[in-house]
């Protein structure tokens, strides 16, 4: 220490002044009392103070359950006053601690369902006083969120990941798909993976390019409503989504949801052709083009003809993803250079083209030349509903002669993921082109019309290079 | 005797949540079905009064209501405050001389009883340390806040409750006094004040149900306890004055209790359904059929205190009853009112006797036939409240029943059970608005008092009828619009009071839709569709058999009489009084008038009629050669 720097006197001199400096250090949950210049008194719990709040502002619990900001003037004075912390009275009653609830022994391994958490709030349990979320890891703490989620039978818990659903990456969705597999080696009865529901339909979709041969169900599940509400879906979903990987004969990966803005009833969805349609409701999620695979509605499990069985295994993942693909919204004005630079450095690029899968003709050119590069250019409809179509309309032949390949049915984003996984599977653009335009695992609906599917006699046919 | 009030006042100015409109409505759109689960609060703890409820594993069934979204369904988070709502708060905090708070933070309170749909109800604490003045004396008003109504409950199946969407989310102003009122009388006379202040404001709905009063009342060594809902001011007294009987009475009790040397067990219940294997008490009866038990809790010393019909309509067994209904039972049956309701002398004996009670007749015992899980939790809870006994009076909340009595109906809420909203964001309150809106304060009730009485020349009693009955901004609004005082008072302090009282609902809650029914009614007479003195029958029939105006005014046989054809009658009538004319000159026009009105009233303006036929008099009375004075 060589004498006190001016910046560090100056501010530890100045927070011992201002009041507002010296209770932004008290620990949280102080109980403390402050007095405004006008003598007003206001008694509380500190709290964590709010990012949107305004300047100089401090949070107050107060005993009444209260919480309110209060600004700190230069003369408002404090005191600390005796007494436990705020919630160092509470946080033993709470249930949950692992009291309670049937812990199962090492590996009973016959009829357990896997829990894959990945961070979304369906798993987590959020802590007031810091703001953080953390993952619920104990079985104990599983019964207490979710009462009779064990009932069925163990459920075998496992983080994969921490993270919000948005910041989801190929990454997860790779180590998601040999746990998966893991736990299936294990011999559990199917595997639930928790998470948010921003991503979630890409998730399903990477997870069901990625494996193959499933002896039981994967199952997807999120929750519209935080499950800190009372009201939150997260509860039906969740016990829906062990209810469906224990009891259905499904070897395919589903994602299950409210079906309606009830709590009573479930859809079960194909992973590649679920898609969230509402950013808020209960029902977001919808099958497109389709119906659901099947419903839970109460105790009762149906299926649809066309679900595949649970497979005799062993299950297996092609796993990975490149990063080499693109996938471009083509709206009125892009500019062709625009598009251009993103095929610059791509292997492959998925177009989501207007109505039967347009495009504007000065985008003609640089698709051309790109194709001829041996860059893969597949074509979705923005319509989501539908299929695209080349023949209808000259504009689609031009594409087809341009060498864009035209993918039926599936959403952008599920083409988008098949195409990374893809580009993952081979270099050789014409493979990369083969697997984007067969049936890998029910991502194409039952034709309607004119439609790629009918000129990929392979369709259906597994095709790794 | 301590007694504070909480006052819930609807706002006019639609939800305080989304952009859905207050009003009420019976159309229903389809209906959905969810069920809540108690969560863990802030402080890692489980309300006890939520954990209670979810408990119980109800489904709940709402009905989506027009002026309802997603918000109402739950399904998208609430949108910003409602500038207009939280602007009433403030200008009322203004009224109150209350300290606004520097930064709102909108909280949920855990409510898993159904009626909101979220599972908690939004909530925001805006000023603090108000008072108000009266009859002289000053009342501190610890808290103002604004939160959102709960949903309306339509009806109740095995294992479901029903509600409605459109009540949910209409913003409610909560004022809350501190505890320094001493009488009923008190609590009515603050309740009144403050709801003329509500009033002032101009933005509340009116009608029954809109405004709604909590009683929490305690007694010099009872407890807190919280009557949920009051909706008439003039019951308010009859209930703060039971609930102080009630307390004295279990603190006497209590005493009682204490001198008898009474004592709850701590042992498990007994199980005497052996001893009812031939009964033919019903309930007893029905409860075993089903594979149900009877459980038996004795109750050392208790025996002559849990008191009968006949004690009166106060009494402990009554208490323990009400414990064991809220977990679910049908009721209780107590030693005290044995052998009754099927239950003969032997089977008292026999349970006395597997109790070991035999021979001990200070002692009570407590009976619960139901399925054995409710049973248990049943015979707890009157456990639970015997235990209470022995120490006074149990904070809690109960609803009012009948005649001014209350039901307990769960534990008080503590404050666990709140937790921040983190879909809104605090709410600064800006200083520069508070300043301006202390500018542009509305009328305080004891100005537009005299207002109305000095300036615009209204008796006292109608001025003040007109500001209870919060109508001054109809009044003001209709007279600005040219209608004649003493018509437009006649119609809001008598005519429109009385109409609306046989009405289900008032014919209209916001005032500016009131102006909107009411000015064509006056109009009609201003333009002498129909006069003044027809007005009642012609709101009867437009409002409560819902015909259109004219038709109304045709209905009421008030329609269309010209000016012609009324100096036509006038002439008619002199014409058939010649002779009492000729006898009497001017001063006949009294019992002329009379006649005339007979056949007019309430189709022409009596002032007019008057002048008519004065004229017509004095031109006959000219004819006659009569003197021609005026009558």
């Amino acid at each position: 220490m060589s004498g006190p720097a001016p910046a560090q006197a100056a501010t530890p001199g100045d927070s011992a002044q201002d009041p507002y400096d010296r209770l932004r250090h008290l620990p949280l949950g102080t109980h403390v009392a402050l007095r405004h210049p006008s003598g007003r008194r206001l008694a509380g719990w500190l709290l964590p103070p709010d990012s949107l709040s305004s300047a100089r502002v401090v949070k107050l619990k107060l005993p009444s359950g209260y919480n309110i900001g209060v600004r700190i003037e230069p003369g408002t004075t404090f005191e600390v006053l005796p007494g436990p912390p705020f919630g160092a009275e509470a946080t033993d009653a709470a249930p949950g601690n692992g009291q309670g609830a049937p812990r199962p022994a090492e590996d009973p391994i016959a009829g357990t369902v896997a829990l894959l958490t990945t961070g979304g709030t369906i798993a987590s349990r959020i802590d007031y006083t810091t703001g953080g979320v953390h993952p619920v890891k104990e079985p104990g703490n599983l019964e207490a969120l979710y009462p009779g989620i064990t009932s069925g039978g163990p459920i075998h818990v496992r983080s994969v990941a921490e993270i919000l659903s948005e910041d989801m990456t190929p990454a997860v969705w790779t180590r998601l798909a040999e746990e998966v597999v893991r736990e299936l080696h294990r011999g559990v009865r199917g595997v639930v993976v928790a998470m948010g529901t921003d991503t979630l339909a890409y998730t399903a979709a990477a997870l069901a390019f990625q494996l193959r041969d499933l002896t039981g169900p994967v199952v997807l599940v999120g929750a519209q409503r935080s499950i800190d509400r009372p009201s939150s879906d997260g509860v039906d979903n969740i016990l829906g989504a062990v209810r469906v990987a224990r009891q259905a004969d499904l070897g395919e990966v589903v994602v299950v949801m409210h079906a309606t803005p009830s709590d009573e009833q479930l859809a079960i969805h194909r992973g590649t052709r679920v898609r969230k349609m509402h950013s808020t409701r209960r029902d977001a999620f919808r099958t497109l083009n389709g119906r659901p695979l099947g419903m839970l509605v109460g105790e009762e499990l149906r299926l649809e003809s066309g679900h595949r069985p649970r497979g005799t295994g062993p299950a297996r993942a092609e796993a990975g993803f490149s990063d080499a693909g693109e996938l471009v919204w083509m709206y009125p004005g892009l500019s062709a250079s625009t598009a251009e630079a993103c095929a610059t450095r791509a292997r492959g690029i998925i177009l989501a083209g207007t109505g039967m899968g347009h495009l504007a003709a000065d985008h003609l050119p640089w698709i051309r030349r790109a194709t001829e590069r041996g860059v893969v250019v597949g074509m979705a409809t923005q319509c989501l509903e539908g299929e695209v179509d080349p023949f209808v309309y000259s504009r689609g032949r031009e594409l087809l002669q341009a060498g864009v390949a035209f993918l039926g049915d599936i959403s952008p984003e599920t083409a988008f993921v098949k195409l990374q996984w893809a580009l993952a599977r081979s270099t050789d653009p014409s493979v990369v082109r083969r697997l984007l335009v067969d049936d890998l695992c029910g991502e194409f609906g039952p034709a309607r019309g004119l439609g790629t599917k009918k000129s990929a006699p392979d369709a259906g046919k597994e095709g790794i290079a | 005797m301590k007694a504070g009030l909480e006052i819930h006042q609807q706002l006019s100015t639609g939800k305080l949540f989304c952009d859905c409109p207050s009003e009420l409505s019976d159309e229903t759109q389809g209906t959905f079905v969810r069920r809540l689960h108690a969560v863990v609060g802030e402080t890692g703890t489980q309300d006890q009064a939520a954990r209670l409820q979810s408990g119980r594993g109800l489904r709940y069934r709402y009905e989506v209501s027009p002026n309802s979204c997603l918000v109402e369904a739950d399904e998208e988070p609430p949108h910003g405050l409602n500038p207009k709502a939280l602007g009433v708060v403030l200008t009322l905090s203004e009224l109150l001389h209350a300290h606004v708070i520097d930064e709102v933070q909108i909280m949920r309170k855990t409510v898993v009883d159904g009626s909101n749909t979220s599972g908690f109800q939004r909530t925001a604490l805006i000023a603090v340390d108000g008072e108000i003045s009266v009859n002289g004396k000053r009342f501190t008003i610890p808290s103002i806040c604004l939160e959102e109504d709960a949903a309306r409950k339509v009806g109740d199946a095995p294992g479901e409750v029903q509600y409605r969407l459109d009540r949910l989310g209409i913003p409610l102003l909560e004022i809350a006094t501190g505890p320094e009122i001493s009488s009923g009388e008190e609590a009515r006379d603050v309740a009144e004040a403050l709801g003329a202040l509500l009033r002032a404001t101009r933005k509340v709905k009116r009608g029954l149900g809109t405004i709604r009063e909590d009683l929490n009342v305690s007694i010099e060594g009872g407890a807190r306890v919280e009557i949920k809902g009051v909706q008439e001011l003039r019951a308010i007294p009859e209930f703060v004055e039971n609930e102080v009987g009630r307390q004295t009475l279990l603190l006497e009790l209590r005493e009682k209790l204490r001198s008898h040397g009474a004592s709850v067990p701590t042992t498990p219940p007994v199980d005497v359904s052996e001893v009812f294997r031939t009964t033919t008490s019903r309930g007893v009866k029905d409860a075993l059929a089903k594979g149900g038990r009877v459980l038996a809790l004795p109750l050392p010393g208790f025996s002559g205190l849990l008191g009968t019909s006949k004690t009166g309509p106060e009494r402990l067994g009554r208490e323990l009853a009400d414990y064991a209904r809220a977990t679910g039972v049908g009721g209780i049956l107590h030693s005290d009112e044995l052998p009754a309701y099927g239950v003969t002398p032997q089977e008292v004996e026999a349970v006395r006797s597997r109790l070991g009670l035999g021979g001990k007749e200070q002692d009570a015992y407590v009976l619960v036939a139901a399925a054995a899980g409710p049973a248990e939790r049943a015979i707890e809870a009157v456990r639970a409240r015997a235990r209470e006994a022995l120490r006074g009076v149990p904070e809690e909340t109960r609803d009012p029943v009948l005649e001014g009595r209350t039901r307990y109906s769960r534990p008080l809420p503590g404050r666990h059970r709140m937790y921040p909203e983190t879909d809104i964001p605090p709410i600064p309150i800006d200083a520069r608005l508070l300043q301006e809106l202390h500018l542009h304060l509305p009328e305080r009730p004891e100005e537009t008092l005299a207002r109305l009485t000095s300036k615009v020349g209204l008796a006292p009693d109608v001025a003040r009828k007109l500001v209870r009955e919060g109508e001054v901004e109809v009044f003001d609004r209709l007279v600005a619009s040219g209608h004649p005082v003493p018509l437009v008072a006649r119609l809001l302090t008598t005519e429109l009071p009385a109409l609306e009282a046989g009405l289900p609902a008032p014919i209209a809650e916001s005032d500016e839709a009131r102006v909107r029914l009411l000015e064509p009614v006056l109009q009609a007479i201003g333009s002498g569709r129909f006069a003044k003195e027809g007005l009642g029958r012609v709101l009867t029939l437009h409002f409560q058999e819902r015909r259109d105006l004219d038709s109304a005014i045709a209905a009421a046989g008030l329609s269309a009489l010209s000016a012609e054809e009324l100096q036509g009658m006038a002439k008619k009538v002199v014409e058939a009084n010649v002779g009492l004319l000729r006898e009497r000159g001017a001063s006949a026009f009294q019992p002329l008038m009379g006649d005339l009105m007979a056949s007019v009233r309430g189709r022409r303006d009596g002032k007019e009629v008057a002048e008519v036929l004065r004229r017509a008099v004095q031109e006959r009375l000219g004819a006659l050669g009569g003197d021609g004075k005026s009558p």
